[in-house]
């Protein structure tokens, strides 16, 4: 007793004393703002008046419809290129993977602005299409998101697999559908996951883009700057729960899936 | 004028206010300290009376340091580094040079030391929006001296934060007092006039910078006369062509100018005695009738205008994306000293139904002051440097706002607005401009009569000076109290938020086919074994 001894449980330590840091006690200070009002009492009226108030439910599926617009658009394009990038065997599949990464170690408001001054050169003025902007905006922005973790788990796909779903007679529509499909789930859900929340919140790009209406993140911006700590605080916490629900979900079809491939297996 | 002055708020710097705001991070701002390197002041205009001011301090000085946080605006002081050839060579009476060589922070340290005898270490942060100040304020941040805009001080006034400024800044017979020796009469008078609850302004607050509101229009293509209403913020005929202000307060006042417009220009209106205090009760209504019928408004614009913005407005009208914005008078002058660089001619008009005549001033806080004198003392005597007439011409050079310093016994500020819009002796078209309202109280003054390039009248000298009839027009808006600034701000919500409402029939029905149909694919996706399997032989 009394001596100390060094064992690799320490090692945490740093890391947990982070995470209490920066996400355990911000997330309690905005629990706390978000169920209190001005004077410091608890209430649920912040709670009430999110759901009561058109302007914030209407908020709400704007952002979420440009959400699932840009995670679709992402989807779509980078699912084709990551497949071609991991599966066809190119000889610089990883330079060209490069090519795509690359734009991200660019800052992406000098990105935006760049996007902007190309726009406007198609379109002549940005303002008349806000809402496509901001699609093609936060697809260029959130694309490689998308592409890494497919590439990741395309990559490591069992040739064997495919090989035997050919041989049992199945074309290749079948195996793309019924086995490659599948076992690339995790890929997408992880894309999705990356894509889908900051689509949701990330107003710098929409106020860049000229988008003058709110999506969620500018409106919890907007709360803060005008010192209503309490609803912009709900708000977050809102989006917050969202996220988990959401997260619960796919984690389960995620394990399902899983679980379906073991039986296969 | 051909200065390239940085942009006042760069747009990263915004971005990164907005996102440590949204956050809600303590860690926001923390003071950018600024070394003194004890450089000695390289252009003192006037001869300081060292001793004389050092004797005032001697009673608590005792070699101690004082620290004197600071927070301004971004980019909203000099900071020194000038080249040679930007040396400004007025033609006053002295013949004075000025050149800013170290930034404005280091020379008020050597200055302070040298005529009080103390030594001062200035810690000076910047805030980007007066929101980002007041809750930097709030999270515990403490500083001594900040410089808000009128609003945010008259909040700070009326929460009681604020520490009076002393009955020794106000002695004009001290020659230090540079501030209330040099302050224009007409900015004193506002500053005086205008109180919270009972207590002036300036029991306060110092002024720094002024102006007006306008818009800021390419010739070209949008009279004079277009631009000289608010409704050009809807005007169909401009959809797409102009941008405005992205903050509530700046966006209420338009909508208020277009809700009143013809009650504003009725002639009556206009000829009535006590039209200015008029004005000014129609541009403060914040009743709930007012607000919903401003909210209308505001959304029209909103469909109407290229976008909202709080920075880009400047470059988008100099690249010529838009035709028209919405500006204050000091980004106004940046944005056409911007645009001439590259020989393109703008110009700026101030509404013929009002304008919103706006401040920034510097308020010593009671959480940083305490009731320590000597560092009220350094604030104070940090304000009065700031004030002095060569100091004036730095920062205005510098940041391209207008000071509220008229200068006093000195001409130096005079013979700077001379030295930068007086016409060429071979120029042709020349105008007299008068403005004697501002530096003598007398707009008929001959002292203070610029002959200038007749596109002055609606460019740059008329931005930083404006004409005595738009002073006329010129009101304060005053800060709004807690009830009504929540209905306000819920107002500016309720327009930027996407309307449900907004969605046609046949949108709502498009939008359901598309779910069905996506929804059907899935469903027989998932479902394909069971409808397919029964069909095929094997």
């Amino acid at each position: 007793m009394g001596t100390f001894r060094f064992s690799r449980k320490q090692l945490c330590i740093p890391y947990a004393l982070f995470l209490v840091c920066f996400v355990v006690l911000p997330l309690a200070v905005i629990i706390y703002y978000a169920f209190t009002d001005g004077s410091g009492r608890f209430t649920l009226e912040n709670l009430l008046s999110f759901f009561t108030n058109g302007n914030t439910i209407g908020t709400l599926c704007y952002s979420v419809v440009i959400a699932v617009a840009v995670t679709a658009v992402c989807l779509l394009i980078a699912y084709p290129v990551a497949y071609v990038l991991a599966r066809s065997g190119l000889k610089r599949g990883p330079v060209i993977l490069m090519m795509f990464i690359l734009p991200m170690w660019i800052n992406f408001t000098l990105r935006i602005t760049a996007l902007k001054e190309v726009l406007t050169l198609i379109e002549g003025n940005l303002s008349l299409h806000p809402f496509l902007n901001t699609i093609i905006a936060m697809t260029y922005d959130f694309l490689p998101f998308m592409i890494l973790p497919l590439y990741t788990t395309l990559l490591q796909l069992d040739e064997s697999l495919l090989e035997a779903a050919a041989d049992l007679g199945a074309g290749p529509v079948a195996v793309f559908f019924r086995v490659t499909l599948p076992l690339s789930m995790p890929g997408i859900v992880s894309g999705v996951t990356m894509t889908f929340l900051p689509a949701m919140t990330n107003y710098v790009i929409l106020d860049m883009i000229y988008n003058s209406t709110y999506i969620m993140g500018s409106l919890i911006g907007s709360y803060f700057n005008i010192y209503d700590w309490h609803n912009g605080s709900m708000i977050s916490l809102i989006l917050f729960a969202g996220i988990c629900i959401v997260s619960i979900f796919t984690g389960k079809a995620d394990q399902s899936d899983l679980d379906n491939r073991g039986a296969v297996l | 004028m051909t200065a390239e002055r940085e942009n006042r708020k760069s747009a990263a710097a915004r971005i990164a206010a907005a996102g440590i705001a949204a956050a809600g991070l303590a860690v926001a701002g923390m003071p950018a300290r600024i070394l003194s390197t004890g450089a000695v002041h390289a252009e003192a205009a006037e001869k300081d009376t060292g001793a004389a001011a050092a004797g005032t301090a001697t009673g608590q000085a005792s070699g101690e340091k004082v620290t004197l946080r600071i927070a301004n605006w971004e980019e909203y002081i000099d900071e020194g580094g000038w080249d040679e050839e930007e040396a400004i060579d007025l033609d006053d009476r002295e013949g004075t040079v000025i050149l800013g060589e170290n930034s404005m922070i280091e020379d008020f340290e050597a200055w302070y030391l040298e005529n009080y005898g103390v030594e001062v270490d200035v810690e000076y942060s910047t805030f980007g929006t007066n929101e980002d100040l007041y809750n930097q304020l709030t999270l515990g941040n403490t500083f001594d001296l900040v410089c808000p805009s009128e609003y945010m001080f008259m909040k700070l006034i009326a929460e009681d934060e604020l520490k009076p400024l002393s009955e020794e800044f106000f002695d004009e017979t001290k020659e230090d007092n540079y501030y209330i020796r040099g302050v224009s009469d007409y900015i004193r008078n506002i500053f005086d006039s205008n109180t919270i609850n009972g207590a002036p302004w300036s029991r306060y607050a110092a002024g720094y910078m002024w102006g007006t509101t306008g818009i800021v229009y390419n010739p070209e293509k949008i009279t004079e006369e277009e631009a000289s209403h608010w409704a050009l913020l809807t005007d169909p005929r401009y959809k797409g062509q102009v941008t405005v202000k992205d903050n509530v307060r700046d966006s209420y006042f338009a909508a208020l100018g277009i809700l009143n417009e013809e009650e504003l220009l009725s002639p009556d209106f206009i000829n009535s005695d006590d039209r200015l205090e008029r004005i000014a009760e129609i541009m403060n209504r914040t009743d709930e009738k007012t607000v919903e019928a401003a909210e209308d408004i505001l959304k029209q614009m909103k469909e109407n205008a290229y976008s909202f913005e709080s920075d880009s407005g400047k470059a988008d009208m100099v690249t010529g994306k838009v035709l028209a914005n919405y500006q204050w008078s000091g980004d106004a002058v940046y944005t056409l000293d911007q645009a001439e660089i590259d020989d393109y001619y703008l110009a700026y008009a101030v509404p013929e139904e009002c304008t919103n005549v706006w401040f920034d001033g510097w308020v010593m806080l009671k959480d940083g002051i305490g009731d320590d004198a000597r560092k009220q003392q350094a604030a104070e005597a940090f304000i009065n440097f700031v004030s002095r007439p060569d100091n004036v011409v730095r920062n205005m050079y510098y940041i391209g706002y207008t000071s509220v310093i008229a200068g006093g016994d000195s001409d130096i500020i005079y013979a700077y607005a001379d030295w930068c819009y007086g016409a060429e002796d071979d120029a042709e078209d020349t105008i007299e401009y008068p403005v004697g309202f501002f530096f003598s109280g007398d707009n008929g003054d001959p002292d203070y009569i610029i002959t200038a390039e007749a596109d002055q009248a609606n460019r740059q000298l008329f931005a930083q000076y404006p004409p005595e009839d738009v002073l006329g027009r010129a009101v304060v808006m005053q800060y709004f109290d807690q009830e009504n600034n929540q209905r306000i701000n819920q107002m500016w919500v309720n327009v930027r938020c996407f309307d449900l409402t907004s969605i046609s029939v046949a949108d709502w029905g498009k939008m359901a086919l598309g779910v069905i149909i996506a929804a059907a694919v899935i469903f027989v996706f998932i479902k394909r074994d069971d409808i397919f399997r029964k069909k095929s032989p094997a």
